[in-house]
């Protein structure tokens, strides 16, 4: 399958510091891509230099393997780091210029005001709007010309629970039509919710990429309760423990490779424990991602 | 083309400075270039205050051909109001972000530039247009004997007058670009006389041949100025062409310094 975004090498300096540096990087269609990183790592200056608002020191990239030009943004759908509108235009009348700057109809704008809630307040000013409802507007714009490509930038930063909800629930309608989207957060929660792919920038450098569905796998712990009081001398006698913990009452028992908690439940159930509590812990992107993080100092 | 003209067209017709700014513009163009004989009504009841006569009727600003140099000459004074809206519209798209935005909606940093430009042009035309239908009727009403041959005389002050309006107005969007900011672009724009003069004063010592050059004495040239003509003095009631030349070279090169750094620059 062809990629629908394919960077290589791609570097921007200011000045003596290090941006972004030498990342290389592909994202294949239908993938939801989540490009992960702390504040500052060289995430939106890298979706900058996709949208052309950026020029790159060095390397390259392509968009449906063409080389970039500003067509080609057209059908790309972006909105980076927080929303940009004329603040005294309606949220109609940007929604209008932005149709006309991307040569698309305006018969589109009722459709995407409808999805993003915002038809009741559509001829008020843009900067009466509230911050989510800026959001929304942002991504309604996004999508007005069905693009098959959506970039989202931090789309919820900023915004009260409600909001993030509302947002979360919305990029899951867009998922579920079938977009390649990119999206960029340092909220990992939000990425492991809704992302099949993702990407880890460290001070520029592409340090991680790989699909969600293997944050999970390799090794395992679990939380064990029961009244029995040797308990943890019967843990250790697990050939498939590496190591026990106690915490809060439970214990914590890391398995070694290849085992997994029906194991262990079936090993007590021979020694005559029944446990009252029995926890696989698997590990959250949360974890992955700060231990990604440590290993590259 | 038109296509990028109705995208800017479009920030502009609902902002309200713009309407405010160009409004003005307009409104004082037209009173202006109305209220000639008001001013002249003002200057003889000056001179007898001073003893002396002078008779009003006799001094034809207002007739064919005349009435077009001497309009034109005064309306390009005014040219700094609209130069002042042309600076607002593109700083605020530095300070809103909105280049930054219509870049990443997929319109190139030269159409943005050209979109901007043709607003210029069609400004520049707009001048063009009210000061021909001013000229046109005050000349009908003050001209003593009509003649269509004075009346096409000295039409080639149009052209001067449009690449006069283009060129200053080239001029602060190209600053507006370099500085981004409005409050700096507008003082920048209201100091460039003062500057040039300073600049022109020093040059005029060593190598006076130069001055002709000077981007602001090139359009005080390509439109001299009209009145000595009244005071028996020899005027130059034409249009030069070497004049015209160095104007269109420098139009040219500041929009072309304003694509350089937008192309250049990190938005």
């Amino acid at each position: 399958m062809e990629p629908i975004l394919s960077i290589r090498n791609l570097t921007k300096r200011f000045g003596r510091l290090t941006a972004v540096n030498q990342v290389n990087l592909e994202v294949y269609p239908g993938q939801v891509f989540g490009m992960l990183g702390p504040n500052g790592s060289g995430k939106t200056t890298t979706l900058g230099m996709l949208m052309g608002v950026v020029n790159p020191t060095e390397g390259e990239f392509s968009w449906f393997g063409q080389p970039p030009n500003h067509q080609i943004r057209k059908k790309i759908g972006a909105v980076l780091e927080h929303p940009i509108f004329y603040p005294y235009l309606s949220g109609q009348k940007n929604l209008e210029l932005n149709a006309m700057i991307k040569e698309c109809s305006p018969d589109a704008i009722p459709r995407v005001l409808d999805m993003v809630e915002l038809t009741d307040r559509r001829h008020d000013k843009y900067k009466t709007y509230s911050l989510g409802m800026k959001q929304r507007l942002a991504i309604a714009s996004a999508l007005l010309n069905e693009p098959t490509v959506l970039i989202l930038d931090e789309p919820t930063n900023g915004l009260d629970p409600m909001g993030i909800a509302e947002i979360r629930e919305l990029i899951k309608k867009i998922v579920a039509n079938g977009k390649t989207i990119i999206l960029a957060s340092h909220l990992l929660d939000e990425v492991q919710k809704v992302c099949t792919h993702f990407a880890v920038l460290k001070k520029g450098n592409l340090v991680h990429s790989g699909p969600v569905g293997d944050v999970g796998k390799g090794e395992e712990a679990v939380e064990v309760k029961a009244s029995t009081e040797n308990l943890n001398e019967v843990l250790l006698a697990f050939n498939g423990t590496a190591s026990i913990n106690r915490e809060n009452g439970s214990y914590l028992v890391a398995l070694r490779d290849g085992f997994h908690s029906d194991d262990l439940n079936r090993f007590l159930f021979e020694k005559g424990v029944v446990a009252s509590h029995l926890l696989p812990r698997k590990k959250t992107l949360e974890k992955q991602f700060l231990e990604i993080l440590s290993g590259h100092h | 083309m038109l296509h990028l003209l109705a995208i800017d067209l479009k920030k502009l017709t609902s902002y309200r400075t713009f309407w405010i700014i160009c409004g003005l513009y307009f409104l004082t163009l037209g009173i202006g270039a109305a209220s000639g004989m008001e001013l002249l009504k003002w200057i003889a009841n000056t001179f007898e205050d001073f003893g002396s006569k002078l008779n009003i009727n006799r001094i034809p600003i207002y007739h064919f051909p005349d009435v077009w140099h001497n309009l034109i000459w005064c309306s390009g004074l005014l040219k700094i109001v609209l130069a002042i809206m042309v600076v607002i519209s593109v700083t605020n798209e530095f300070t809103y972000r909105t280049l930054r935005q219509n870049v990443i909606d997929g319109l190139s940093r030269a159409e943005f530039l050209y979109s901007k430009i043709l607003t210029n042009v069609l400004l520049s035309l707009m001048s063009v247009a009210m000061i021909f239908i001013i000229g046109l009727i005050t000349g009908l009403i003050y001209s003593p004997t009509l003649s269509f041959e004075a009346l096409i005389t000295d039409l080639e002050f149009f052209p001067a007058y449009f690449l006069e309006i283009f060129f200053f107005l080239s001029y602060a969007l190209m600053l507006g670009l370099l500085v981004q900011r409005s409050g700096l672009t507008i003082i920048l724009l209201l100091l460039t006389p003062v500057i040039e003069a300073i600049i022109a004063a020093k040059v005029d010592n060593f190598a006076p041949g130069l001055l002709p050059f000077f981007p602001l004495r090139s359009i005080w040239n390509l439109i001299p100025w009209p009145f000595p003509r009244y005071a028996f003095r020899e005027i130059q009631d034409y249009v030069k062409l070497t004049d015209a030349a160095i104007v269109i070279a420098w139009t040219a090169a500041f929009n072309y310094f304003g694509y350089l750094k937008l192309k250049r620059s990190d938005i």
